[in-house]
């Protein structure tokens, strides 16, 4: 398993930081990608952060009232190793599935 | 490698293979790299911090330092151009373009100063920069993704272009590449990354400072002997080209796999001594068709096969098609059957 850490992004123009309001899930909760984990305030707007990606919830950073800058550490995710970076899907190695069929005649070589 | 043997039994239980994926072969390679080579830095973008978005570069700042293991802000020009700086200056830089398609900003810094800045100096100024590029298709990422630029690189002159295709292949070609002092491209088949196999270590070697690890890097590579035809391939077409040769067997058709790993110089004696024996070549590839890699293997094999060739070389490859999006992807990439009916115009041709 890896750890994967996902910082408070910059939640609009421009904006440095964002209070915590209340947390929607708790280290440990099992997540999926788009399910909100936290309602934030900026100096414009409450809103609630989507998960980037599905795993578990190995830390919360802030209780609520509590100020985090842009690019600090709001959650660490725990993952498998074997999962993707920011784009794309870990292929799966699956048996070779075939239509065709070779015939030759080798004998004339 | 009969020497490698030999020191491997000398050395009892440091030299067990460790069982690796190839983004933990990449990881140990840049390590083992970093420690041995003071001048050796490694920069771009997320390769710090985070440990690159494909974890190749995980925990080295860590280890190595903030100074030469960091961030480079979003600008493949500036990660280039600093790191034909560097060269300059005598470091050996190791850049990660993050994908293949941001390559492209960054094709000027590479043509017209990276590679040929030896030559431009009267050999004053050489280039010991690798630059490693995530490249090649299969993961169902968005636009600029999933781009083939091998025929792109190879055309330049000055560069040379290597791509791995399982774990030992990427630890043994990154090791190599590094410590040359000519500027290389390293494509990393990306679909591969989390592909596991074992893998012979330098410092799992006693060798006496003559590492058999890196003097197998240097050509291409027989990844699986046959009689009737030799599929020639490079990155993760390798492996896909392996289970078709599997397939091939049962229909009783005994196929050679040619793992190329360099593609720029091509090894031609190698193409020259595989097809001299099977006498039928496919050449297998992610590229577009048009102006690909696989029209120079093929022009290869017939110069220097002409007089045993059974049939036109046959090339299977991508199409002159941007690179589609994830849910075309199976349709674009050479897949088993297409690679199959590639080999079976070659069994069927008859001359006249």
């Amino acid at each position: 398993m890896a750890e994967l850490p996902f910082p408070l992004p910059d939640l609009g123009e421009g904006l440095i930081e964002a209070t915590v309001l209340e947390w929607l899930v708790a280290e440990g909760d099992q997540v999926e990608r788009n399910q909100p984990l936290v309602e934030v305030e900026t100096t414009k707007s409450a809103l609630e952060l989507p998960s980037p990606q599905s795993g578990m919830v190995l830390k919360v950073h802030g209780a609520p009232g509590d100020v985090i800058k842009v690019g600090e550490p709001l959650v660490v995710f725990e993952v498998p190793d074997d999962t993707a970076g920011i784009v794309g899907t870990v292929p799966t190695e699956e048996a070779p599935k075939r239509r065709v069929r070779l015939s030759a005649n080798l004998d004339e070589d | 490698m009969g020497g490698t043997e030999t020191m491997m039994a000398g050395t009892a239980a440091s030299a067990a293979p460790l069982e690796l994926s190839l983004q933990g072969a990449l990881n140990l390679a840049l390590d083992e790299i970093l420690a041995e080579d003071p001048k050796a830095l490694v920069l771009g973008e997320d390769v710090g911090t985070l440990g690159g978005v494909f974890r190749v570069t995980s925990g080295l700042a860590g280890k190595h330092g903030a100074a030469r293991v960091f961030d480079t802000p979003l600008a493949e020009s500036g990660i280039l151009g600093m790191s034909i700086g560097l060269a300059m200056a005598g470091f050996h830089p190791i850049p990660e373009v993050q994908f293949d398609g941001f390559a492209y900003p960054a094709v000027n810094q590479i043509v017209c100063q990276l590679g040929r800045m030896n030559y431009r100096s009267r050999g004053t100024l050489p280039m010991p920069v690798t630059l490693r590029v995530p490249s090649f298709g299969g993961i169902r990422a968005p636009e600029h993704h999933g781009e083939s630029l091998e025929a792109l690189f190879a055309h330049v002159p000055g560069l040379k272009v290597v791509s791995p295709a399982d774990p030992q292949q990427g630890y043994t070609l990154l090791k190599a590449a590094a410590r040359m002092p000519d500027p290389v491209i390293f494509m990393e088949p990306k679909s591969r990354y989390w592909q596991k196999g074992q893998v012979i270590t330098e410092s799992g070697l006693d060798d006496g400072g003559k590492s058999p690890v890196a003097d197998g890097a240097a050509g291409a590579r027989i990844a699986r002997p046959g009689r009737h035809l030799t599929l020639v391939a490079w990155g993760a077409m390798v492996a896909r080209c392996l289970q078709v040769a599997e397939l091939a067997a049962e229909d009783g058709i005994d196929v050679e796999v040619l793992d190329l790993r360099w593609l720029k110089p091509i090894h031609a004696d190698a193409l020259a001594a595989s097809v001299g024996k099977t006498r039928r070549a496919v050449v297998v590839h992610e590229a577009p068709r048009t102006s690909g890699l696989g029209a120079e293997v093929a022009q290869i094999i017939t110069e220097r096969c002409f007089g045993t060739l059974k049939a036109p070389v046959e090339r299977v490859t991508g199409f002159d098609v941007p690179y589609p999006s994830g849910d075309l992807e199976d349709e674009y990439i050479p897949n088993i059957d297409r690679i199959l009916f590639g080999i079976q115009r070659v069994l069927e041709y008859k001359r006249g």
